[in-house]
């Protein structure tokens, strides 16, 4: 058989490589800010995701980069868990800034849990958790938790349509 | 251009903990039910679907090969809790293109064989891993909603109080007896603000439906029949950051593309199935299919529009609540009860000249997404 001599002719597939994300050492790692939750933020489109990713799935660009994630975010909604075999476990979504949510467990430090609380991320032994966020920053102003302002605008659905 | 579907026959054993039976067990009887119902014999049969989510290999065939059942194509599906559901829409889908003529669907599951507990997830998914169940996302929607509106814990337990008094009227039902608001708030927290009588119950069962083509309807000689006016199934859509949990967008979006291939709006429906599978969930949903504005569904179980004599009936059958959950079937089974209600054949619960039914799937746990799944179906009567 001739050998093709066209060079677009010798074009071959491209080999699509499994991602070894099975291991990925879980949500947290230590970063120069402290221990964090892992993200992911795309070169392309500056989204940023939750955890170990390849892929933006957002512009779906490859170029992506690890980054830490803000250890301050406003509590979005919460339950105390009675099943299972942790006995009662609070457990909630946080929205952090950069528009990143996360499902959490959470410690109440005496603080009432609920929605709309700005809280804090933190790490106990090879557990993490968020926690209300200690002194004047509990009350949310927006310098301090920005997450916080941006969770306010969604408390009123009629206020802003987030569809999609 | 597509070919009018139609429903010819529907039939299910009753939903409950059927711990001596096997999905085999559990499906034969109402798929020997279904076909002499429309008086179809095997050879009629041109493509079967069968909906499951832990049923594992050849659930379909295992089935079908009892009663010989075979040479046709036949189609595992899972979709979590639209399975069965998904099914149906693969039948209707073949139908319409005219490439089957007559479908039969299976809709089967058996979740007393994981020994009780919540249900089991795909353990690869990051939420997964950290613990996430399906009773903590409805309960954190249920956080939400209570946050957001005026609704109060009463009105979770009021969809319970509704659900079982028409669980009692239905023989299908894995409950039977009707709870008082006091005992729906007083039962065993599972996850706040839910408690277990707002939680559907663990169970097993099958349905079957029959579906066929204007043609096939003809030529077998059925009078009686439900026209699917629409079947819609949605993905849900990735979100890494807020989320509105009191706005399920993925029930929305089906519904309204329903709404609008029917040709009607939710003030004609007489009846929905929707997907109860905690109280809070009906609330929600009676939002997203336009029963009600945002933050108001608390108006329409609380002045009982939402119950027989009301404005439309809502899970005449009892609902994922009373009539039991096991996940594969659920999507059959509302288009079962439809079917019946449609036909005039639906015994204490039949709702007065019911012309127009809906019914909704949506579930499978996956971080990020609303949900997995949604398959919502508009059906007339024929
Ligand atoms: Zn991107």
């Amino acid at each position: 058989m001739t050998p093709t001599t066209s060079e677009a002719a010798r074009i071959e597939a491209s080999v699509s490589l499994p991602v070894p994300d099975l291991d990925a050492d879980g949500l947290v790692d230590l970063f120069d800010e402290g221990p964090r939750l892992v993200g992911t933020r795309c070169d392309a489109c500056g989204r940023t995701m939750l955890g170990d990713r390849i892929v933006c799935s957002d512009c779906v660009g490859t170029a992506v980069t690890r980054v830490a994630l803000p250890a301050t975010g406003v509590l979005y909604a919460f339950t105390r868990l009675h099943v299972g075999a942790a006995g009662v476990r609070a457990l909630g979504y946080v929205d952090l800034a950069g528009d990143v949510r996360t499902l959490a467990d959470l410690r109440e430090d005496g603080q009432p849990l609920q929605p709309g609380l700005a809280v804090e991320f933190a790490v106990d032994g090879d557990d993490w958790y968020f926690a209300p966020s200690a002194g004047p920053a509990a009350s949310a102003p927006a310098a301090s938790a920005p997450a916080a302002a941006d969770a306010n605008l969604h408390a009123n659905p009629h206020d802003e349509v987030e569809e999609d | 251009m597509t070919e009018n579907v139609h429903v010819i026959s529907a039939a299910m054993v009753p939903f409950g903990k059927h711990r001596s039976s096997s999905y085999v067990g559990l499906a034969v009887p109402p798929l020997i039910d279904a076909l002499r119902g429309a008086g179809v014999e095997k050879a009629d049969v041109d493509a079967v679907y069968v909906g499951h989510s832990y049923g594992g290999m050849m659930t379909g065939q295992r089935i079908c090969k009892e009663i010989g059942l075979g040479g046709v194509p036949t189609v595992n599906v899972d979709n979590a809790c639209s399975s069965g559901a998904t099914a149906v829409h693969e039948a209707w889908s073949a139908i319409a293109q005219g490439l089957v003529e007559v479908a039969v669907v299976i809709g089967v599951e058996k979740l007393t064989q994981f020994g009780g507990g919540t249900l089991p997830l795909s353990p690869e998914d990051r939420e997964v891993k950290q613990g996430i169940v399906m009773p903590a996302v409805y309960a954190m929607r249920a956080n939400r909603y209570l946050y957001e509106t005026e609704a109060t814990p009463e009105d979770l337990a009021l969809v319970s109080v509704k659900a079982r008094r028409h669980g009692a009227l239905n023989p299908f039902a894995q409950f039977r007896t009707e709870v008082s608001v006091e005992e729906v708030l007083g039962a065993r927290p599972v996850a706040d603000p839910l408690t277990l009588l707002m939680c559907c119950p663990t169970g097993d069962g099958a349905a079957v439906v029959v579906l066929a083509s204007e043609r096939a309807r003809a030529r077998l000689g059925i009078s009686s029949s439900m026209r699917v006016a629409a079947s819609v199934l949605h993905s849900g859509r990735v979100s890494e950051g807020f989320r509105d949990m009191t706005y399920p967008e993925i029930s929305a979006h089906s519904a309204h593309d329903a709404y609008e291939a029917a040709g009607i709006g939710p003030e004609d429906l007489d009846m929905i199935e929707l997907h109860d599978a905690f109280s809070i969930a009906e609330l929600v949903y009676y939002e997203a299919f336009g029963l009600a504005e945002r933050g108001r569904g608390i108006d329409l179980i609380r002045d009982g529009r939402t119950t027989f004599g009301g404005d439309v009936v809502v899970n005449p059958s009892g609902g994922l609540l009373a009539k039991g959950h096991p996940v594969g079937a659920s999507g059959v089974a509302q288009i079962a009860e439809a079917f019946w209600q449609l036909t005039g054949n639906a015994g204490d619960r039949q709702i007065d000249d019911a012309r127009w039914a809906m019914t909704h799937v949506t579930g499978g746990g996956t971080a990020g997404l609303d949900h997995g799944a949604c398959t919502v179906h508009l059906f007339e009567a024929a």
